[in-house]
């Protein structure tokens, strides 16, 4: 058991450290405020596009695919930069997280050369089609249909809470195409095929994050699904596997925490009085990272991670509710124009414990696989 | 980076775990809250597990994992101190080690060779004579004891101090790490096998919830407590501290609620655990004086007379 990095991997973060310090603009820090918003989505395309020619986009994909076979620590060190930074990738941190290798494992060889080079080359965005109206949580209940028509699917129903799709160019789309989870099928849908309606939802998360997307009557062509008709489950599962972790956000919220503190010492309002709060969510932050690092650790020793990875995942859900809190009471005057990052950060923090599946789903998962408890009744 | 074991840490661990197992029976006539065992102590002296944190190849980190296990066991003996800040110590000075903060009563105190004296600032250590301290009645689940006045002090110079406050957060977080792991299980048991309305209480999910939440705050705190062990930083003990008394302050109410009524028996042993665990919550200033070293250590908040550096 060792807490250090190895020389390589100090190298490869001081590397990508360095390349945020040469290619985020000085405006970088408003920008990052509002996570999908037109500005953010062409600047994460310029952005990724440089990523990728210094090759720190996809390292850890095979050289196939313009990576490097690089280990999982590679990867996660990278997402650590990445968030920290305020996410200059935008939605493209799923092309590279999750999107691209399910493409590599379920894709024909159509489909993965049509998407997976521009992948790698930094220049598209895609949104994840899951969620709707009556369908969060219990996704197996979604009701989007896909009706075979000859060689063509025509798919009509209603996507909701989906992130970037203002921007995306295409949708990795869930629907149904027969009865139960086995009756829903994966479709990759260009986002400019006619019948697609998006409509941006106001948030308190910022512009351009969450949106409806109505689907009418939207014709695909059959190569349009991935893998087979009703295998979505299981690759979804695998998708899953591979976010298991999800975004390391522990890392923006520690450097927002030492923000913070840093502000109040500037005005003098570091004292004793903010010590516990502010302690207390710097140890939750530690512990949210610790619980990252032990799943990547599994990963890298090609162990696949179980439970453990929810626990992971609300550990960090607990840390960002705390920096929350801390900010909220202690630097009130962040959220009314006083600095871009903490607003920013905060804005995002508060889906922590819902985007990417609930975290109570993540708590039951825990009962019932970590501690062993008895299930619920259904 | 890597967090799996080594194979000296395995073996450690493995043989640890093989010993504990001979004092895993809960007893069912014991209906006290101290339950000390001389025989596990004997047989942890014989083996020279005292001195893992001393040996290159295990170190302190393989002593935490070590204090971990041992902390799950019903009864208790002194094993913390003696790993893990015994071998920090200028000088040699002999086991078991007590701890006194204050002029309160403290754990071990009236067994110990060794006694670590927290006043205010300053870490003093003694070797205090028979008819110095003595045994006192307590509600917490350690054996507690009194110094009297007068006890001769060796006082620890400042570097010393802080390297001996550094070392019992760690060996704090460690040993709440796995009383925290013993409470729980306690509570799954009963969760398990007790039935109401029909089904087992586990199957609630207001409880599932809670306990699951109390799962990960308490996995938290253990990777805090090896990571601080296996860095020796003072950054990382100070967290790991702070996070072992504030999930145990949660959990020990939650476990407490899980058991109802049970849990408030002496039969039940639950308490060994949470009375033990409501013994460290105290030490080393509780969260404040745990606020106190993360503020300083991680924040860079100035130390009394200090002006304060700049982080991150």
């Amino acid at each position: 058991m060792d807490f250090d990095w190895d020389p390589e991997q100090r190298a490869f973060r001081a590397t990508v450290r360095d390349f945020l310090a040469a290619h985020l603009p000085p405006d970088w820090e408003s920008l990052a405020h509002g996570p999908a918003s037109a500005a953010q989505s062409a600047f994460s395309k310029s952005f990724c596009g440089g990523l990728a020619r210094a090759g720190l986009l996809v390292p850890h994909w095979p050289r196939r695919w313009g990576g490097r076979d690089a280990d999982p620590w590679t990867a996660f060190i990278l997402a650590e930069e990445m968030w920290e930074a305020g996410e200059p990738r935008g939605g493209q941190y799923m092309n590279v997280n999750w999107i691209g290798p399910t493409l590599m494992r379920f894709g024909t060889e159509r489909q993965q050369e049509r998407y997976i080079p521009q992948m790698a080359r930094g220049e598209t965005i895609w949104c994840q089609g899951f969620s709707e109206p009556e369908a969060g949580s219990d996704l197996a209940s979604l009701r989007t249909r896909a009706e075979k028509h000859g060689t063509a699917y025509r798919i009509s129903g209603q996507k909701i809470w989906t992130s970037y799709a203002g921007h995306a160019d295409t949708c990795f789309l869930l629907a149904r195409t027969g009865a139960g989870k086995d009756g829903i099928s994966v479709f990759l849908l260009p986002m400019e095929t006619p019948g697609i309606t998006v409509r941006q939802i106001p948030s308190i998360i910022g512009e351009g994050d969450i949106h409806e997307v109505f689907l009418d009557e939207v014709t695909l062509p059959a190569d349009a699904l991935l893998g087979a008709e009703g295998q979505a489950w299981e690759i979804a599962r695998t998708a899953l596997s591979l976010e298991r972790v999800g975004i390391p956000r522990f890392a923006l919220a520690t450097r927002m925490l030492h923000r913070a503190v840093e502000t109040l010492k500037r005005a003098g309002r570091f004292g004793q009085e903010t010590f516990a709060q502010a302690a207390t969510a710097r140890a939750a932050c530690e512990a949210a990272r610790l619980y990252s690092y032990s799943i990547i650790d599994q990963r890298r020793h090609g162990k696949t991670a179980g439970p453990e990875a929810s626990a992971a995942r609300y550990a960090t859900v607990m840390a960002e509710r705390l920096v929350s809190e801390f900010v909220v009471e202690q630097v009130p005057e962040s959220l009314s124009g006083g600095d871009a990052m903490l607003l920013a950060h905060h804005q995002r923090a508060i889906v922590a414990g819902i985007a990417s599946g609930a975290a109570e789903i993540q708590l039951n998962l825990i009962a019932t696989e970590l501690l062993k408890l008895p299930r619920e009744p259904r | 980076m890597d967090f799996e074991l080594t194979s000296d840490q395995e073996a450690l661990l493995s043989a640890i775990d093989k010993l504990a197992q001979r004092f895993e029976t809960k007893p069912t006539e014991f209906h006290g809250f101290a339950l000390v065992s001389p025989e596990l102590e004997r047989e942890l002296e014989e083996g020279q597990y005292y001195d893992v944190a001393q040996i290159p190849e295990l170190g302190p980190l393989a002593a935490a994992l070590a204090i971990e296990r041992l902390a799950r066991l019903p009864c208790t003996a002194e094993i913390a101190l003696s790993m893990l800040l015994r071998p920090q110590l200028p000088g040699d000075w002999p086991r078991p080690f007590g701890l006194v903060e204050n002029g309160r009563p403290g754990r071990f105190v009236a067994s110990a060779r060794t006694i670590v004296v927290i006043d205010g600032d300053s870490v003093s250590v003694a070797q205090p004579a028979a008819g110095e301290v003595e045994a006192v009645d307590s509600l917490l689940a350690y054996p507690m004891g009194r110094m009297k006045v007068g006890v001769e002090l060796t006082r620890l110079s400042e570097a010393d101090a802080g390297t001996a406050r550094k070392w019992l957060r760690i060996a704090l977080a460690a040993e709440t790490s796995g009383l925290l792991q013993a409470a729980l299980a306690c509570a799954v048991e009963h969760l398990t096998l007790r039935k109401q309305f029909g089904r087992p209480l586990g199957a609630f999910q207001a409880l599932r919830h809670r306990m699951a939440e109390c799962a990960v705050l308490a996995g938290g705190v253990r990777w805090l407590a090896l990571k601080a062990a296996g860095t020796a930083d003072e950054a990382d003990a100070a967290l790991a501290a702070m996070h072992a008394q504030e999930s145990a302050t949660r959990i020990i109410y939650d476990v407490h609620q899980m058991l109802a009524a049970m849990g408030m028996t002496l039969e039940h042993p639950l308490h060994l655990w949470t009375y033990r665990l409501k013994a460290l919550l105290s030490e080393l200033g509780g969260r404040g004086g745990q606020s106190l070293a993360v503020a300083r250590h991680c924040f860079g908040a100035s130390a009394p007379g200090q002006p304060s550096e700049a982080t991150h």
